[in-house]
């Protein structure tokens, strides 16, 4: 039993596009979700939901990516959900992605998982975050054997590691809280790397010139949250890890 | 280990700013495939480096858990003149000496991330009313203090406030008899200290500590002191001998047993500050080249842009594998490993 949650904040035409896509593409899974919680963070534009197994949670106040999330495990949890997964709402999934993400829960002791992450774009720009690994995640170095982190948008736990390591609310946007996240539980358990969950994130760059803007901002934004994490996480923050791409996602010799 | 350092500023040089950069250029350039778009790849990927390294957010954010202590070492002076210690040998001068208010401002912004706020010196004490101010803030923003002093200049009223505040006051006491200790205090207050120890005890219950320092001269009198604590119902700590610029006493243990007992340094939670404002990631600072300067000095700049500089996060990486001796001292060690 799996749920998905999105956490979202429509603020323009293109977000409730981009969630209308990525809930089409949740329908499409080869093995059905069980429930979809879309966690709306008081936002400015109104959506109705129009796909299956969805729950629509408005919240009254914006709180953040973290808080929203948190509402969504809250309510998974108390109906018993094994696996917790997790994405945003400018994600497309690919068909496999449910399926491969709680498989490797299911078989494996890791406690959380991450999925390959891809630039639904083609600009320049798209191409540079995919060899950068910019939102794939990272190796945990020198093994490769597990993950040092995973960004939310393609990441999913077991109930028990969700119950005792929610996101940390006092951040305030997209940015950090799933590293803090990540370091927080890496303390007690192990984050896996599922190479076959696959899915694929829209930068919405429509070209490279234009989008420039946007890239200079996605960068100051990382840098700012950053810095919010250095002091929190004295131990496990400079263990040494490695951005995954195409060309190193296969190091692992994970077995799930 | 001297705790002077010079004052001149220093940041990374021009050379390491370099070994960074290729550092993170080199592996990422093998990453493209395709020899015409090595150039621009290098290019935005430069750029990312710069926005890491130099930009400067418009709003610090500082949030983390709360896993980091805060150590003021309120003062150099000290009314004892302990062999073991060489900090009383060199007061601050009362123009160096930093205004209470920019340590408050330093609590304030780091209290969401801080477990606990430790004062030590010297003798904190000696700035009694400060010392109050401190926990009276500490006590508002929710952060457990812990106050490290010699019991000399205890009194009933600071204890009760200070009880009242629920803070833990941690007394450092090498042996409990009178020869011995007065030659270890370096002054003859054996009958002056005990009883106020005992007041401490009374008023404070639980809220007290005991913690000595186990050098080869003082072998003899830990077991004593230790068992004295027990009877009391006074929870003690030891802390290894670290030499602070005295070269008095000797290490009962030798330096490699030191840094060879499993036990992890956990330095890197710590933001210690200066008597004069400067702020270091571990008082044994010197021992690393990158971390001898101070990081900044919080009567001159914000606390959280002086860690979150390059500079300080490089240290703070450096400090995970340093191993130094350094690391059995009470403030670099895990609190799940004092007062056991």
């Amino acid at each position: 039993m799996s749920a998905l949650i999105i956490p979202a904040y429509l603020h323009t035409q293109w977000d409730i596009d981009c969630l209308d896509r990525l809930l089409a593409s949740a329908q499409r899974q080869t093995k059905p979700l069980d429930m979809i919680y879309v966690v709306d963070d008081a936002s400015p534009l109104k959506y109705e939901i129009r796909h299956y197994h969805v729950e629509h949670v408005v919240l009254d106040k914006n709180g953040g990516p973290a808080r929203a999330r948190n509402i969504g495990i809250e309510r998974a949890l108390k109906l018993n959900f094994q696996n917790l997964l997790f994405t945003d709402h400018d994600c497309i999934l690919d068909e496999h992605w449910h399926e491969q993400m709680t498989s490797f829960l299911d078989r494996s002791e890791f406690a959380a998982v991450g999925g390959m992450t891809q630039s639904w774009g083609n600009t320049l720009l798209d191409y540079y975050h995919d060899i950068n690994g910019t939102l794939a995640g990272k190796w945990l170095l020198p093994e490769r054997k597990e993950l040092w982190y995973m960004p939310s948008l393609n990441f999913g736990m077991k109930s028990f590691a969700a119950e005792q390591f929610p996101f940390d609310e006092r951040f305030p946007t997209a940015a950090g809280e799933d590293v803090d996240l990540c370091l927080r539980l890496r303390s007690k358990y192990k984050i896996g790397f599922c190479p076959a969950a696959k899915l694929w994130h829209d930068y919405g760059y429509r070209n490279s010139i234009s989008g420039f803007k946007k890239f200079i901002n996605l960068f100051k934004k990382y840098k700012s949250s950053s810095a919010t994490v250095y002091e929190g996480h004295t131990v496990l923050m400079w263990d040494s890890s490695e951005s995954i791409f195409k060309g190193n996602m296969y190091e692992s010799d994970i077995q799930a | 280990m001297s705790l002077i350092y010079r004052l001149k500023s220093k940041q990374p040089g021009f050379t390491h700013l370099i070994s960074d950069y290729l550092g993170e250029m080199r592996p990422f350039a093998k990453r493209v495939r395709e020899p015409h778009l090595v150039i621009p790849m290098v290019m935005l990927k430069s750029i990312e480096w710069a926005i890491y390294r130099w930009h400067k957010t418009p709003i610090r954010r500082f949030y983390g858990v709360k896993s980091n202590e805060l150590i003021y070492m309120i003062t150099n002076a000290c009314n004892d003149r302990c062999p073991k210690c060489g900090i009383w040998e060199r007061p601050e001068p009362k123009s160096q000496h930093l205004m209470i208010s920019h340590f408050i401002n330093c609590l304030k912004r780091l209290h969401h991330n801080l477990y606990q706020v430790t004062l030590t010196g010297g003798e904190p004490l000696l700035f009694k009313a400060d010392v109050m101010l401190i926990a009276e803030e500490a006590k508002k923003l929710n952060v457990p203090m812990v106050i490290v002093s010699n019991a000399r200049l205890l009194d009933e009223e600071f204890l009760r406030r200070y009880k009242a505040l629920g803070h833990i006051l941690v007394i450092s006491v090498d042996s409990v008899e009178r020869e011995k200790w007065n030659e270890f205090r370096g002054r003859q207050n054996f009958d002056i200290v005990m009883p106020r120890i005992m007041l401490a005890k009374q008023i404070l219950g639980h809220q007290l500590r005991i913690q000595s320092v186990l050098s080869k001269e003082s072998a003899q009198e830990i077991p004593k002191v230790i068992a004295w604590c027990k009877l009391q119902g006074i929870q003690h700590n030891t802390q290894l001998y670290q030499d602070f610029g005295a070269y008095n006493w000797h290490n009962a243990v030798t330096e490699k047993e030191m840094v060879d007992d499993g036990t992890p340094c956990a330095a890197r939670k710590n933001i210690c500050i200066y008597p004069n404002g400067d702020v270091v990631k571990c008082f044994d600072h010197r021992r690393i080249p990158l971390a001898k300067e101070p990081l900044g000095n919080i009567a001159k700049q914000d606390i959280i842009e002086i860690l979150c500089t390059k500079r300080s996060t490089e240290v703070s990486k450096i400090m995970k594998t340093c191993n130094f001796p350094c690391k059995n001292m009470s403030c670099n060690k895990p609190q799940t490993l004092l007062f056991n």
